[in-house]
């Protein structure tokens, strides 16, 4: 294709293919950077399991050592919603499998490794075996209470609540039963108690407070009071924690306002996350601007690339993407109805809802309709859904 | 207290989703027919290698090139050391094919390794063993393209932690695949290929409009116009049918630089016809203004002048010369030996299929806008001056070999 004026034809792949097809290339300059590190040479976190590592190769046998980092490669995969972290959490933890019968610490992370990859019976096994060894670490209590609420099995969940109260600092533990209450039909009552149990803890750390927010937001917008969910959004944000949650559920509410260009403002430094990301090219979408394509090819490429993969972690965000963004709804609804398989969060469900009525296949969010009706949820929103789905045949 | 937020905040997200993609390699492997041999280009993240090879040497969380190139026999050994290829019980050593290069992907630079692996003879079966960052992230895979000897499309295989060790099937693939593949190829060709659209779109410009007493006027019906547009494209297609063929059967040859010089200058010509006795005086008969019944000259009859009817003619004429073009685009593609006739069927349905989408986009609105002074004066004329002065850039940096310009 030399032939071709390689500007233009640049351009028009990256219309037809969504990304032009790069060629390989030799730096001119032996000083000229080529990439960047992950956390670059300030993030002393990064660092500081480095220089852990080099003590490890040093004392390969030291299995305190060896968990320790393992750790703190999951705790950076948390905050930096990078998998690479993960893989070596596991491959560090590995070693341990043949001494592990009695530490707590192997199998609590194990199950955390587990979870993460959506392995949740496995996951729960780990974790139920660390809480015997150990039964006075809250930790494997909490994770599986999160399995639990990911899995829709809410009794299990408030119990483990209830258990967690005892043995934590009490916002935590409020968080933790509103969380379910907010869920099993108890909505104002889990709002005011959390509300309350905020209120009350004067010292918390700024990142609970940031989920604590968040989580009110969730309830008010529920609750139809979007001027009080914005402001414990303004609040939590106010906080100054990078936290894609919360951006997420911001944008997400932003967007039901009809203020898709505050989105793109707010996650204007955000593109390299996956989940930001399809909040942008929504925004994009609804404002039909200039960087609208770009957000949707970025996305595109990376769906792609999760599926030569074979990867299964991002069909929520997916199926958004397909019904919102591409305008497919039969492939949103394939989508929906895997990941609601696996993932039974009332975003989960939303999504099943949606799609179904968007492809006209009311059968399909069947699963979604008994939940929201055994559960008690309350939402107007997915009421309104379940009522249009009704109107198609579904059972309510 | 961080360890419970880190739980908390799980509660929230549960099962994550991730801001980054998980860590991936790209191998894509051929089997050149006939020899044993192998070739392959394999893409590794830098950041990986530097997990494992610390190529950060001065640890300020950036890599140079120095700092990776310094580091080639390293990589390559790291690399092959994890990139086992089998016949039978005979092992296939790699060997470097060219120099370490870098590339961009989508989550960041990686190495690109050229390399090439000679077996004794793939008759007793070939199998890859992929264990690269197995032991130090079980989560890696390995995402390889393999070409089958004399095949053309390539097969998708995924190694993991627990498909570590895969056979590589010989047998190319099947008809339809190559033929799929070398259509899909087609039809991109022409799509990108500026040079093929621009002259057919100059002679497809006047087919809306007919020339009367030295001017443009729309055509009356829309029958006359397909009937036109049919003439070229046809005469278009027949014509580097042939030599497309001629030429990939290696019949007869031609120096590119003349192939691709010789296309500019037909786009030039193409386009200066369309200029051929234009007249700068206001162009007559806006829309809805049709000549008098009794005056007019049926379409396509006497009156039109000679220019027009001659248009096939130029598009069969200079359709000779692009079919070479197509051909080298063809040979770069690679011709499989053994389904020679299907990738010579499925590459010319491809231009064929691309050009009339392009023609049917075409067409209609030209038709619609054939009566205007914007389409008579702003497309045909204008357009076919730019046109012009582009395809005497693409002469000038062709015949002269110019690299770089503005197109």
């Amino acid at each position: 294709m030399t032939c071709l004026p390689r500007l233009a034809a640049a351009l028009l792949c990256l219309l037809l293919a969504g990304a032009p097809i790069a060629a390989p290339f030799t730096p001119s300059s032996d000083s000229d950077v080529v990439e960047r590190l992950p956390g670059g040479a300030s993030d002393p976190a990064v660092r500081r399991v480095d220089s852990l590592r080099k003590q490890l190769a040093a004392r390969p046998g030291d299995g305190t050592l060896r968990l320790e980092i393992a750790r703190r490669y999951f705790e950076l995969a948390m905050a930096q919603g990078d998998p690479r972290f993960v893989g070596y959490a596991s491959a560090t933890l590995a070693p341990l499998m043949a001494s592990a019968d009695n530490n707590s610490g192997y199998w609590l992370l194990r199950g955390m490794i587990e979870q993460y990859s959506h392995d949740f019976p496995a996951a729960v096994a780990s974790l139920d075996r660390a809480s015997k060894i150990d039964p006075d670490n809250a930790e494997p209590l909490a994770w599986r209470s999160a399995i639990d609420m990911v899995q829709a099995r809410y009794p299990e969940a408030m119990a483990e609540c209830k258990r967690l109260a005892a043995m934590v600092q009490p916002l935590f533990g409020a968080g933790c039963t509103a969380y379910v209450e907010a869920t099993t039909g108890q909505l104002l009552p889990a709002y005011q108690h959390l509300t309350q149990a905020l209120a009350a803890t004067a010292k918390a750390e700024p990142e609970l407070r940031v989920w604590a927010l968040t989580r009110l937001a969730d309830m008010a917008q529920r609750l139809q009071r979007p001027e009080q969910a914005e402001a414990h959004f303004r609040e939590a944000m106010r906080l100054g924690i990078n936290d894609q949650y919360l951006l997420g559920a911001y944008s997400d509410f932003l967007l039901d306002s009809g203020r898709p260009a505050e989105v793109e403002k707010l996650l204007a430094q955000w593109e390299r996350s996956d989940v930001l990301l399809l909040r942008l090219a929504l925004a994009g979408a609804a404002l039909k601007d200039a960087p609208a394509a770009g957000w949707a090819n970025q996305l595109r490429d990376r769906f792609q690339a999760a599926g030569l993969r074979g990867d299964r972690l991002h069909e929520q965000e997916a199926a958004r993407f397909e019904l919102d963004v591409e305008g497919r709804p039969k492939e949103a609804l394939a989508l929906a109805v895997r990941n609601y398989a696996v993932q039974k969060e009332p975003r989960d469900a939303e999504v099943l809802l949606r799609t179904a009525l968007a492809a006209g296949d009311a059968k399909a969010a069947q699963p979604a309709l008994d939940w929201l009706r055994s559960s008690h949820y309350e939402d107007p929103r997915m009421a309104r859904l379940a009522e249009q789905l009704a109107a198609l045949g579904a059972r309510r | 207290m961080r360890r419970w937020i880190a739980s908390l905040i799980a509660l929230l997200l549960a099962s994550a989703a991730w801001a980054h993609k998980p860590s991936d390699s790209y191998l894509t492997l051929r089997a050149e027919a006939g020899k044993g041999d192998l070739t392959a280009r394999w893409d590794i993240a830098l950041r990986d290698l530097d997990y494992v090879l610390q190529l950060d040497r001065d640890s300020n969380g950036e890599l140079t090139w120095g700092e990776v190139r310094q580091r080639t026999e390293d990589i390559t050994r790291f690399a092959t050391r994890n990139l086992q290829l089998r016949t039978g019980d005979k092992a296939c050593p790699w060997e470097t094919a060219a120099p370490l290069q870098l590339d961009h992907h989508s989550d960041g630079t990686y190495a690109v390794l050229s390399l090439i692996a000679r077996c004794p003879g793939l008759d007793a079966g070939l199998k890859l063993r992929y264990s690269l960052f197995f032991d130090v992230d079980p989560s890696h895979r390995g995402l390889v393209q393999w070409v089958a000897p004399g095949g053309v499309a390539a097969q998708a295989l995924v190694f993991g932690t627990e498909s570590a060790e895969q056979t590589l099937a010989l047998q190319s693939s099947g008809a339809w695949p190559t033929l799929r593949q070398y259509l899909v190829d087609g039809v991109w060709h022409i799509w990108i290929g500026y040079d093929h659209i621009l002259f057919l779109l100059s002679l497809l410009l006047p087919a809306v409009l007919v020339r009367r007493r030295g001017k443009w006027e729309g055509a009356p019906g829309l029958g006359g116009a397909v009937k036109e547009v049919l003439k070229v494209v046809t005469a278009f297609t027949l014509a580097h049918s042939i030599t497309l063929t001629l030429a990939a059967l290696q019949i007869i040859s031609l120096p590119s630089r003349l192939v691709e010089s010789a296309i500019a200058l037909s786009v030039i010509f193409a386009a200066l016809n369309n200029l051929r006795g234009m007249q700068w005086r206001p162009v007559a008969t806006p829309s809805g203004d049709s000549p008098p019944e009794g005056a007019s000259q049926s379409w396509g009859g006497p009156a039109t002048d000679l220019v027009k009817s001659r248009r096939w003619v130029m598009a069969f004429a200079f359709g000779l010369i692009h079919g070479f073009g197509f051909a080298s685009v063809l040979a770069d593609l690679g011709l499989p030996q053994n389904a020679l006739v299907l990738a010579l069927v499925g590459f010319n349905g491809g231009v064929e299929v691309g050009q009339l989408a392009i023609v049917a986009v075409f067409l209609p609105v030209a038709f619609l806008l054939r009566k205007t002074l914007f389409y008579q004066r702003g497309v045909l004329q204008a357009g076919s001056l730019i046109v012009a002065a582009i395809a005497t850039w693409w002469f000038i940096q062709r015949a002269f070999d110019i690299q770089g310009g503005p197109f």
